[in-house]
């Protein structure tokens, strides 16, 4: 069996250690004995959705963040395509904005590629902070770190988790990031993945699935590690606060 | 409870001050601390005088922001041996809150040379070189310490260097100042000359993306229109921001490849053109995003620096190079070093400043400054070494791959404020270089408060390593059973406390142990640790 993963435009949408993600969904792969190709989709290159079995879509710094959009735009065609026939995605950030219909900061309008119902308003507050959350994807908590002046309004879409510690998509709402067919969306980096081994494991059974059919599923690794440093976060910002 | 012991703290600092035959000058902090109340009889009293007392040019006021400051000084040395740099300038402030203008109009009176050097890496190595340099000339310099690189630090190095009469301790003043907090400092200083050393990613929790720090800096320069810039051009980042500011500006850089492929990353900042946004193209990179580079879209492009090193060589493991016609056998281990030394001697030469020793200065310099201090305990050589963003850390490990012999590798990923809350950096370094046999590494331990993270990013590299519950007990595992070179890399919340531990071992290995103080000692570092 072998995977392809697309990440879109890394020269750009680099920030916060997005690679990480990457680096994850590769091993992760490679250990069980599935094969797993990165084709990294630099900007200009021409983005062949029909070969990518997975997509990830990083944040990045403001100017670099507009210059991606311009780039998304011209394939926002086939994206959608790909979104809607089960592609899977995840989206970290300024990606996760990206998606959605528009970023609108204090100077300017982004226009976004609408796959998303959501909009996003940015305020001058940040929201920066080690973050936890409940989510249906796994039984344990996710954890992360978030840095955004982006307020996300979901709208209808269900959210990835309940935020048990830390700001989440607005601060108030008390719900963090999207979910929506196989389209994972959130502010939290950290990287996300290596920490919470379960999501990362849902992003690549749900492609295997779409590639090989139902019947294709993921043998158990050893994830202790990974445990440990997602519980000593829980441990330390949320269980000690009861 | 909080306020009880702020109140018995304040009573006792009164005291002293008063004990110290001081008082009349020093209740005016005091004062000014317990609720601002004899401010306005002290605005008078400086009216009164004059703006431009008879005493070096200082105000009454000023020249009692500065005995302020040196108590505060004297009250640190006494009682908190280490730490709190940036105490005196506080104090001074609360005193007289434009002290740094005034003090640096004093400094410029007098006819002295006020250095600044700014950028995210190589700032304290950069002003070191520079003070070296003119010291071996003769001359006195000012500096502030190391981390001491915002207002209050800056200030206490200027405010602590006046004496009695309000004349500068010093021909000449070299301060390092923090990109982020440059816009406030500049223009109050009005430097002679900027050094610019590169820009790159740091806690993007503290201070936000780098073209932020960027915009920072733009304005700080922007405000300080007589200053001359030296700027790094192989920096395109930095380079950036001289169609857009007045000062004059000279340029140094290395035109030839000498940095090893182990410190580079993939992820870089500044690709794209920051005026037309086409991708730039380089004939190579040195490291981070510096290198040669040029814009295809406008015609932006690295200018021909001023000063360059050529001949660069690498003998014996330390570089030696020419700057001009003179060659220098330097003691810099890492080529990162040749960038600092050009930065240093490039403002030397900028300001026209005579330096007939430069050669002998160059060369006896020890770029092992105490960020990268070296111990040796019974057998074991150790080098302390800080990394505090991605290209730092880069950087580390390409200079120790470099070095010959079988070695261990600690590493301390703590997560203080002052390291920045989130330490997703760790995946922008290229860890790769660590695996396998060529690397001559026999162990990696990682501790510090997220040293699950960093075993977890060395995991997904296929690398295996250690993990301890403390930089002790992991420097004591390496001395039991490591090998005889041991590298401990900390990120800047663990450098006062590793150095402490490390000399501490240093002195029990020779065998000139005080067992009553280092267990107290002891305790306080297992409290840090717990903290942290």
């Amino acid at each position: 069996m072998k995977l392809t993963i697309g990440h879109l435009y890394p020269d750009l949408l680099n920030l916060y250690g997005d690679t990480g993600n990457i680096q994850c969904l590769k091993k992760r792969l490679q250990w069980r004995g599935i094969e797993a190709e990165v084709i990294p989709c630099q900007s200009g290159s021409r983005v062949d959705f029909d070969r990518l079995d997975l997509v990830l879509l990083g944040g990045g710094p403001d100017r670099e963040q507009e210059l991606a959009c311009g780039q998304l735009k011209e394939i926002r065609r086939d994206f959608e395509a790909y979104v809607r026939e089960n592609g899977t995605v995840l989206a970290v950030c300024g990606g996760y904005q990206l998606l959605g219909n528009y970023y609108r900061t204090g100077v300017k309008t982004l226009e976004g590629l609408g796959i998303l119902n959501i909009y996003t308003e940015w305020e001058p507050k940040r929201l920066v902070s080690n973050i936890i959350l409940k989510s249906p994807l796994c039984p344990e908590p996710v954890t992360g770190f978030e840095n955004h002046g982006g307020r996300t309004n979901i709208g209808d879409h269900s959210p990835l988790g309940r935020v048990l510690y830390g700001y989440g998509n607005t601060e108030e709402s008390g719900y963090e990031g999207v979910l929506y067919k196989n389209v994972v969306a959130t502010y939290l980096h950290g990287p996300l993945l290596p920490k919470n081994p379960a999501i990362c494991d849902y992003l690549l059974e749900r492609a295997l699935k779409k590639k090989y059919g139902e019947n294709a599923h993921l043998q158990p690794l050893s994830d202790r590690l990974e445990h440990i440093a997602n519980h000593s976060i829980v441990a330390r910002y949320y269980t000690s606060l009861w | 409870m909080w306020i009880f012991v702020r109140t018995i703290a304040t009573e006792k600092m009164g005291l002293y001050m008063i004990q110290s035959g001081y008082m009349g000058l020093l209740y005016c902090p005091y004062i000014l601390e317990r609720g601002n109340v004899i401010m306005g009889a002290n605005v008078e009293l400086s009216n009164a005088e004059g703006n431009r007392g008879e005493n070096g040019g200082l105000a009454l006021r000023t020249r009692l922001a500065i005995h302020a400051a040196k108590l505060a000084g004297w009250w640190l040395r006494k009682w908190k041996k280490g730490g709190g740099a940036a105490l005196p300038g506080y104090v001074a402030r609360l005193v007289e809150p434009e002290i740094l203008t005034h003090l640096a109009q004093a400094v410029r009176r007098q006819g002295k040379p006020i250095f600044v050097v700014m950028g995210t890496n190589g700032k304290t190595t950069t002003n070191s070189i520079l003070c070296c340099i003119l010291e071996t000339e003769g001359s006195r310099v000012v500096i502030n310490r190391t981390g001491a690189n915002m207002l209050n630090g800056v200030l206490s190095a200027l405010a602590l260097a006046f004496d009695r009469r309000g004349c500068l301790k010093g021909d000449y003043v070299c301060l390092e100042v923090d990109e982020n907090a440059s816009a406030g400092i500049l223009p109050l200083l009005q430097p002679d000359c900027v050094i610019l050393t590169n820009l790159f990613r740091d806690q993007l929790d503290r201070f936000g993306e780098v073209e932020l720090i960027l915009e920072k800096v733009q304005n700080a320069i922007a405000a300080a229109p007589r200053a001359k810039l030296v700027v790094d051009c192989d920096d395109a980042l930095l380079c950036s921001l001289l169609p857009r500011c007045e000062n004059p500006v000279v340029t140094y850089g290395i035109n030839q490849p000498v940095f090893a492929a182990s410190a580079r990353s993939d992820v870089r900042e500044g690709c794209f053109c920051p005026f037309c946004g086409k991708r730039l193209e380089y004939d190579f990179f040195h490291y981070g995003q510096l290198g040669i580079w040029k814009c295809t879209g406008c015609g932006f492009a690295r200018p021909s620096p001023d000063y360059t090193a050529s001949e660069i060589q690498l003998q014996k493991g330390v570089w030696s190079f020419c700057l001009g016609n003179m060659r220098i056998h330097s003691k810099a281990r890492a080529p990162y070093n040749i960038c600092n030394t050009l930065a240093a001697y490039g403002a030397i030469r900028a300001l026209k400043i005579p330096a007939p020793h430069l050669k002998e200065a160059l060369e006896g310099f020890d770029y092992g400054n105490k960020r990268e201090n070296r111990f040796c305990i019974g057998r074991m050589r150790i080098q302390l070494h800080l990394a505090k963003n991605p290209v730092g850390f880069q950087q580390k490990i390409s200079l120790l791959l470099g070095e010959p012999g079988p070695k261990d590798l600690l590493i301390q990923i703590n997560d203080a404020w002052q390291d920045g809350r989130d330490v997703s950096w760790l995946w922008d370094v290229d860890f790769r270089h660590l695996a396998g046999d060529g690397s001559g590494l026999a162990s990696i331990t990682v501790c510090g408060s997220r040293r699950y993270d960093m075993a977890l990013r060395l995991k997904y590299e296929n690398i295996p390593c250690r993990i301890a519950e403390s930089l002790e007990q992991a420097v004591r595992q390496a001395l039991r059973c490591g090998s005889e070179n041991l590298y401990i890399i900390v990120n800047y919340s663990g450098l006062h406390q590793a150095n402490r531990l490390l000399q501490e071992l240093a002195e029990e290995g020779r065998g000139k142990e005080k067992p009553q103080k280092n267990e107290s000692k002891k305790r306080s570092l297992e409290k840090g640790e717990l903290l942290s």
